[in-house]
């Protein structure tokens, strides 16, 4: 006796190979892309998590100060404390390397940290060549590379000395390190030296930068202890927290490509959809036999849905490794784009599960219609079909009244309005086909002759499947080219964010606080006409909501200082922040909170655990808006954090590398960075551009799912035509004739789907450019790129997917195909 | 006109091969209006997609106006069949999104040529079949008998030099069936219309001035209307 599963295997695979075949492409390659971006977005979180981890290592606990450094003897209490286990002591020093090359000091500036044990547990340092021998210096490779050094050879630094190199590590945070020459511009190298060494180099004896250490347990009564004992003094204590989002902002992008691995599942979704849906409506005699033989409607829904699970076990099998190959090319890809030096190893285990879950479920939800439906089947499946054409009239006109009233959406500013455009793109469909069609017909003809007339004409007979086929493409493009437009603007959106909050047009950081005599020398540079001091406290622990501890930076402002945040009610703000005990928070670090305007947060401030009202929320470009606001006069009086290293110089821009050059000549001894707005511009946007090419290959990817669709929609309707095709090749068309009929029809519906996709895309990118929501972070424009990319690649690749099925149609046997009537 | 020669035609079914045609000999003089009569799976509907290049034989050969049909490839076939040939189906084969005179003017379309002589000819042949008024009107939306109008009309456009018929009235009730039959003596008086019909019915034979007989892929027995026997024997066969 044949089993169920047997039959439904045999429905699929015996009754339409190259429909069962399309059908499985398509979900393989839904579910491939889902996997990769999970496996991608997981190894990511990995490697990140991964270097932070290395970053803070074993360390439960630092000592730091509110000056450049302190004496060792602060922290002696500490070492010989019975609940501390082990002690890192650093002390950073800015220097320059002195090279045979010519570079500047800019280029050559470098941030050595002395540390007392290379080798220890605080402190995890890969090494790839050498060893930690507490002698020489550590470098990068990619460090190693540049300056063409290798173990043992001599590195010298600029009126200190000079050091071998003892060991070559690989990437860590403690040490990241430009690669190049032209980010050196902007970033300054980091190498590790023995602390004595350094000490020796700096005449900075029983100095230290900043203690770690571990402890017994969690340490939380030591730490409160040392919080208390360090009040009035410049040196405070901090919980290590391993909180990288200040430095990177990956999670924002990767819900980007979430957005077009969602696309891809909603078009994989559609074509099985389609597929069933036509297989169901096919088979609606044999599913009226069946039920007269005894079947009841479930059995009926079983059947198919038995083969539906079928197919998902099968592209749910092919798609997941191939996905996670793939995400193993985007994270390269994505990691080049952004110039991150970093070793992952995939990590594929939980992505896997949930992609097999994923991939095991949509394509049974796309076909649960189509399954109930064919359960549905009545034993007078005739009479029934009759009905149907009188509702499907309408249908046509509830469909488009619905479309229309979506449509209006473009009217509100709210996100809701994206998902009511595309909406409407799928219910209006089949009036821009029948649009299109008339427009095209002339051209069709000219290309294809007869058959192109035929083309648009065969297009009516099942214009809802060919429209929604085209409404398919439609809506990848124009998501596609909604994305390319933000990618393609998001420069121009964080360089006038980064000019209106960057403060001035350069930011000079030093060891050392700044003096009042510093400034009058920087205020008598002819290109410097305003110097304004600013304080960041950093780092400063604090919890979210959820109390989870998380690591920022807290930034002084007021009303006459620089102006670093942008709202319409800045001056409020200023004023309201006078108030004791408030903080204003950038958007990414509200988000990370959780808390609402009003509730308080709680932060470890160099004046002990303090709580604070948040009063606002406001964009800054201040370490991409993971930071926090507070008056200048609270951060000192009541944060308890005294010094500025920071000025921000608003500089002549005809003069800005001469000025630079002269801060490192006047200042070298204690400068540790110079930073103009341009730099920041630069670093922020050179990796968003990079993402126009990802964004490309999406698109391309996109247009081929939906063309997988195109293929099938134009098979089922070859199949379901035989008849036709039958006598058109009974009345002299010749099998070329019944090709460029077909590849018309392909054309077609792939013209329809671009142009749709365009309008579409182009509606939408003007409905987020005059968004108060992006608060005009993008521009209204034609990504022209895009717009040639999506035409050629969706007018071919729909010349591809109508090839197949004109072969097929045009290999049909007229006698058989004549009896289908 | 049409001259067949140790026509054979074998199907394979499965692993058996069955000899549907075996070794017929026929000729068909211009003007002729002939039916082909036999029970089902006698070969006749064979014989008919032979002659329209539909399919091609095992063995044998087909003469049509002294071109070898069996000779030329699948497009020589297509191009002859739209240029001389005319074919009528039991079940109309209409292309449901054509209108009727679109219908009417496939094969001149798939010929690529569509003049206005050719225009006023399927007006004319529109009004010969009585289907004045409904030129524009969808195919699939017509009457039985209407749409076999269509059917005659459209393998007539191209002036064909025979009109092939498979059952045309196998889906009609005899009044309807009698009217088309009257379009096709109607056309083989008038224009000399050579007509190969295949057909179940007596009655439509009757309408033919030669019926032979099919028995087991071979001819049984050829009557023609100037045989002595020929009005005695089709009584008998309606008896």
């Amino acid at each position: 006796m044949l089993s169920i599963w047997r039959i439904s295997w045999r429905n699929i695979t015996t009754n339409n190979k190259k429909r069962f075949f399309i059908t499985l492409l398509a979900i393989i390659l839904g579910t491939s892309f889902v996997t990769a971006m999970l496996v991608a977005d997981k190894t990511t979180k990995d490697v990140f998590d991964y270097y932070e981890q290395m970053y803070v290592a074993n360390a439960d606990y630092w000592v730091l100060s509110d000056e450049h450094s302190y004496s060792e003897e602060m922290i002696s209490s500490i070492q010989n404390d019975s609940a501390v286990t082990g002690t890192l002591l650093a002390l950073d020093k800015q220097a320059f390397f002195e090279l045979e090359s010519d570079h500047s000091l800019n280029e050559r500036s470098v941030r050595i940290t002395g540390v007392n044990d290379q080798n220890s547990p605080l402190l995890k340092l890969p090494v790839i060549e050498g060893s930690l021998d507490n002698k020489g210096i550590v470098i990068t490779e990619a460090v190693a590379n540049l300056l063409g050094k290798k173990v043992g050879d001599t590195v010298r630094f600029t009126n200190m000395g000079e050091a071998k190199v003892s060991a070559i590590v690989e990437y860590t945070q403690l040490l990241a390190s430009p690669s190049n020459w032209e980010r050196a511009e902007s970033t300054s190298f980091r190498i590790l030296a023995p602390l004595d060494m350094l000490r020796e180099w700096t005449g900075q004896y029983n100095e230290i930068s900043y203690m770690r250490f571990q402890t017994k347990g969690d340490g939380e009564e030591l730490f409160h202890s040392l919080q208390q004992s360090f009040l009035g003094s410049s040196v405070f204590i901090q919980p290590v927290v391993a909180d990288d989002l200040q430095s990177n902002d990956i999670g924002g992008i990767y819900t980007f490509f979430y957005i077009i691995a969602g696309l891809s599942i909603f078009i994989s979704g559609f074509i099985v959809f389609n597929m069933i849906y036509t297989s169901v409506i096919e088979r609606k005699k044999e599913f009226a036999i069946m039920k007269s033989l005894g079947y009841t409607q479930s059995a009926v829904s079983k059947l198919v849905l038995i083969e539906m699970i079928l197919l998902a076990l099968i592209g749910t099998a092919i798609g997941v490794p191939l996905g996670i190959w793939f995400g193993d090319m985007f994270i390269q890809a994505l990691l080049s784009v952004f110039e991150f030096d970093m070793v992952y190893t995939l990590n594929w285990e939980l992505p896997t599960l949930v992609a097999i879950i994923i991939g095991f479920l949509y394509p049974i939800v796309f076909s649960l219609f189509p399954i109930y439906n064919a359960g549905k089947t009545s034993l007078l499946f005739t009479l029934k079909m009759a009905n149907e054409r009188d509702g499907s009239t309408r249908l046509h006109i509830l469909r488009a009244v619905v479309g229309v009233g979506l449509l209006c959406f473009v009217f509100i500013d709210h996100p809701v309005t994206y998902a009511a455009v595309l909406a409407s793109v799928i219910l209006l469909f089949p009036l821009l086909l029948i649009g299109l069609s008339k427009i095209f017909t002339p051209i069709l003809k000219s290309f294809f002759n007869y058959p192109g007339i035929m083309a648009t004409k065969n297009l009516f007979q099942q214009i809802n499947r060919n429209a929604n086929t085209a409404a398919i493409l439609a809506i990848g493009i124009s998501v596609i080219l909604l994305l390319g437009a933000v990618v393609e603007s998001a420069p121009q959106g964080y360089e006038k964010e980064i000019r209106s909050t960057y403060g001035g047009d350069m930011r000079v950081t030093s060891e050392l606080s700044w003096s009042a005599e510093d400034i009058t020398k920087l205020l008598s540079y002819p290109a410097v006409t305003d110097v304004k001091p600013l304080a960041e406290a950093a780092p400063i622990t604090w919890e979210t909501v959820n109390e989870g501890k998380r690591q920022f930076s807290v930034i002084s402002v007021s009303e006459d200082g620089p102006s670093l945040f942008a709202d319409l009610q800045e001056k409020d703000l200023y004023k309201a922040l006078t108030q004791k005990s408030t903080v204003l928070l950038g958007d990414r670090a509200f988000e990370e909170w959780g808390g609402n305007i009003g509730q308080s947060i709680r932060m470890n401030s160099p004046s002990g655990e303090q709580s604070f009202e948040v009063i606002g929320v406001v964009k800054t470009s201040h370490h991409s808006g993971y930071v926090a606001f507070m008056d200048a006069t609270n951060l000192s009086n009541e944060f308890g954090w005294t010094n500025s290293f920071d000025l921000l110089l608003t500089v002549n821009s005809k003069a800005i590398d001469s000025t630079r050059d002269q801060l490192w000549s006047d200042f070298g001894n204690h400068l540790s960075k110079v930073q103009t707005v341009e730099d920041e511009v630069e670093s922020t946007t050179s990796a968003i551009s990079g993402m126009n090419e990802l964004i490309l290959v999406m698109l391309l990817i996109i247009i081929g799912l939906a063309s997988i669709g195109t293929a099938n929609t134009l098979l089922m309707n070859t199949y379901e035509r035989k008849f036709e095709i039958g006598t058109m090749r009974a009345l002299g068309f010749t099998k070329q004739q019944i090709r460029n009929m077909i590849l018309a029809e392909g054309l077609l519906i792939g013209l329809s789907g671009v142009i749709g996709g365009i309008a579409t895309g182009i509606v939408l990118i003007y409905v987020t450019s005059k968004s108060e929501l992006m608060e005009g972070f993008i521009s209204f424009q034609f990504p022209i790129s895009n717009i040639i990319l999506a035409m050629i690649a969706g007018v071919t690749l729909s010349l591809c997917a109508a090839w197949i099925s004109s072969k097929t149609a045009s290999k049909l046997d007229i006698q058989s195909s004549l009896k289908e009537g | 006109m049409i001259k067949v020669n140790n026509l054979k035609r074998d199907f394979l079914q499965g692993q058996q091969r069955t000899q549907v045609l075996k070794g017929i000999d026929l000729a068909i003089e211009e003007g002729e209006f002939v039916a082909i009569m036999g029970p089902s799976g006698s070969g006749k509907s064979t014989l008919l997609q032979l002659l329209a290049g539909l399919d091609v034989p095992t063995d044998g050969d087909i003469q049509i106006n002294n071109k070898f049909l069996n000779k030329m490839n699948e497009k020589e076939r297509t191009i002859f069949r739209r240029k001389k040939l005319g074919f009528v189906f039991q079940n109309y084969q209409l292309l449901s999104t054509l209108t009727v005179e679109e219908n009417i003017a496939f094969p001149l379309h798939a010929d690529g040529k569509l003049t206005n002589e050719k225009s006023k000819m399927i007006n004319a042949l529109i009004h010969s079949v009585g289907l004045e008024g409904l030129n524009h009107k969808r195919a699939n939306l017509l009457s039985g008998g209407q749409q076999q109008r269509v059917a005659i009309a459209r393998a007539l456009v191209n002036n064909p030099t025979v009109l092939l018929a498979d059952e045309p009235t196998g889906n009609l009730d005899r009044a309807m069936a009698e009217e088309i039959l009257g379009l096709f003596l109607k056309f083989h008086r008038q224009n000399k219309q050579t007509i190969v019909m295949v057909t179940h019915d007596i009655f439509a034979a009757g309408f033919a001035d030669r019926i032979i007989l099919f028995r087991d892929g071979v001819i049984d027995k050829v009557i023609s209307r100037k045989d002595s026997d020929y009005a005695k024997y089709l009584a008998n066969f309606m008896a």
